[in-house]
């Protein structure tokens, strides 16, 4: 099985990586985020005093880059079609490859893309004013923390588009997801000031862990290590998940 | 004879419930190992279902099938490790170099120390001072031959070809002939092939099984095929209705099947029917006339009542004309 999935993953971020098009938007998304979503709230969120001490940039960075790991999940689903629309899926699996090395390669694949991001956002967030803490162990933390939830997102849409052929699954299956868990986190606003009902959502959202652990790193105040905890769970969870539907439902064209 | 390569026994698919489309029905077949065996059909006759299901793409419903000594249902992983497979359409990673799709298929095959035998591959196929070339500017010859080097790099048992030369240009068609025979005889691997194009079948197979609504209906060398026909077929279109007893009456005359004004009569010999057939029926009276010797396509004819190349879509635009005609009349 190692074999086949080094063969995989290496496919799966060589293709990423060698269309123009997919590297200029998995770079650009996220800087778009800082400057037109940064830039609107800045100062009203300066006046409000409820986004902790720095600027709002450095707020908004962990919960962008979080919410980022939500869209690599999405593209992990439409390269796993693609595959299926041409043929591609068969040429796999008339070889000793299982379902499920398929299935690792992409969440895996997909999380790679996902953590490119980090250091493009990290350099545009210098650019708007942010400064990092020299502490590689918090680095290290932050990284892994975002390295989960990206696995986890990936696992998640995988098995829910596993069955699927058709194109428009992952983009479906995106708005669905996307949407009420970007909000209903911590990504972009402090939870504080949510309804009761959001606030339990966000409560248990991972993107919420992966926010707030990256937030008490850039804004020096201490670390929950938990977080980490509850995103290892989360990733674990879908991983198992995931590997059980592609076993049994991933369809081959 | 070699062992079995394949060996097939009461096999049956049904796609679906038990309602299903029955894709494969109770088919039996053993295919010698170190042969080129040609499974002709027209489309939808069942073809490519029974190379999904050999290779394990697809469940069976019913029955066994074993292929290079393994189950194909238990032992998957093991008949996928000793078999190669040719889409009808090419498939490869466009992305990727030549080279890059070896280094792939052998890591999906898990082999080790296979860059000699991909180099001796590319060697043979021509295709070695373009290994580091991007398969997305081959052309789809050079791409078929990289899917067949592709399929040989684990030295399988078995190749499956699923309509190899299906919307190839004629020169194209020829070279692709000359590798399945150049492979069967360099490499000594078995071959199952599928085919609607009859020609392609006689040219390449050493034996051929006929499918045709997912029933094997006739199996063997094409010249024993071709030996159980010993009529000539005649098809026949007549501008007005005649009385088909008229021609059933003709001396020789085997069978007689319409479809319309089309007539497709089997005969002992055409050479003495034809002056019959002319005194029967006025010549103006005939707006098209052939005669068929024996061939694969009357095999098939025979055993099945109907064409490998399907003629129903021109009836249907016949019909379509028609119903056009009456609209506005």
């Amino acid at each position: 099985m190692r074999s086949q999935l080094w063969g995989l993953y290496v496919r799966e971020v060589l293709r990423t990586f060698r269309n123009p098009f997919v590297v200029l938007v998995t770079l650009v998304q996220p800087f778009m985020w800082l400057a037109f979503f940064g830039s609107s709230f800045n100062n009203l969120a300066a006046a409000s005093g409820k986004f902790g001490s720095g600027s709002y940039f450095a707020f908004l960075l962990p919960g962008t880059l979080s919410t980022s790991m939500l869209s690599v999940g999405m593209f992990g689903s439409m390269s796993t079609i693609q595959d299926k629309r041409f043929g591609f899926m068969k040429r796999i699996l008339i070889t000793p490859t299982s379902k499920q090395t398929i299935f690792l390669s992409k969440a895996f694949g997909a999380a790679t893309r996902g953590l490119v991001q980090v250091p493009v956002m990290v350099v545009a967030a210098i650019v708007f004013g942010v400064s990092f803490p020299l502490s590689p162990i918090e680095w290290t933390g932050w990284i892994l923390a975002l390295l989960l939830l990206a696995i986890g997102f990936s696992s998640l849409f995988l098995a829910m588009t596993a069955p699927s052929t058709d194109w428009q699954t992952p983009g479906v299956v995106s708005n669905f997801i996307t949407m009420p868990l970007m909000f209903a986190s911590a990504a972009l606003f402090p939870s504080t000031s949510f309804p009761s009902w959001m606030q339990a959502i966000s409560n248990v959202n991972p993107i919420t862990f992966s926010a707030e652990l990256g937030r008490s790193f850039l804004l020096g105040t201490s670390v929950d290590w938990m977080n980490l905890g509850y995103l290892a769970v989360f990733a674990v969870l879908m991983l198992v998940i995931g590997y059980l539907v592609s076993a049994r439902w991933l369809k081959v064209e | 004879m070699n062992a079995p390569a394949i060996i097939v026994n009461d096999l049956s698919k049904r796609y679906g419930n038990s309602h299903g489309v029955l894709a494969l029905d109770h088919v039996n077949l053993s295919i010698a190992g170190g042969t080129v065996f040609g499974l002709m059909g027209p489309n939808g006759a069942g073809k490519t279902t029974l190379i999904k299901v050999l290779t394990g793409i697809s469940d069976i419903t019913s029955g066994t099938a074993s292929v290079a000594g393994f189950d194909v249902k238990k032992e998957s992983l093991k008949v996928r490790a000793r078999i190669g497979w040719v889409a009808a359409e090419v498939i490869l990673e466009d992305d990727f170099s030549t080279w890059e799709n070896l280094w792939l298929q052998a890591r999906l095959q898990d082999l080790k120390g296979w860059e000699e035998r991909a180099e001796q591959l590319l060697q043979y196929f021509g295709l070695l001072d373009r290994k580091d070339d991007k398969v997305s500017h081959y052309s789809t010859g050079m791409r078929k031959k990289l899917e067949i080097a592709l399929a040989l790099l684990h030295q399988p048992t078995v190749i499956f070809m699923d309509e190899p030369t299906i919307g190839l240009d004629v020169a194209t068609r020829r070279m692709l002939w000359d590798i399945v025979t150049g492979i069967h005889k360099e490499f000594g691997v078995t071959i199952l092939l599928t085919t609607h194009y009859i020609e392609e079948a006689d040219a390449l197979c050493d034996r051929i099984a006929i499918i045709d609504r997912g029933r094997i209906v006739a199996e063997g060398t094409p010249s024993e095929l071709k030996s159980q026909v010993k009529s000539d077929i005649v098809s026949l279109e007549t501008s007005e209705a005649i009385d088909s007893s008229i021609l059933s009456k003709i001396p020789g005359v085997q069978e007689v099947r319409a479809q319309g004004n089309d007539w497709i009569i089997q005969v002992a010999a055409s050479e003495e029917f034809l002056p019959h057939l002319f005194a029967t029926v006025r010549p103006d009276e005939i707006r098209r006339i052939s005669v068929e010797k024996p061939s694969l396509e009357t095999v098939f004819l025979q055993l099945t009542g109907h064409r490998i190349a399907e003629e129903e879509p021109m009836h249907d635009i016949r019909k379509f004309y028609a119903q056009m005609r009456r609209a506005r009349a």
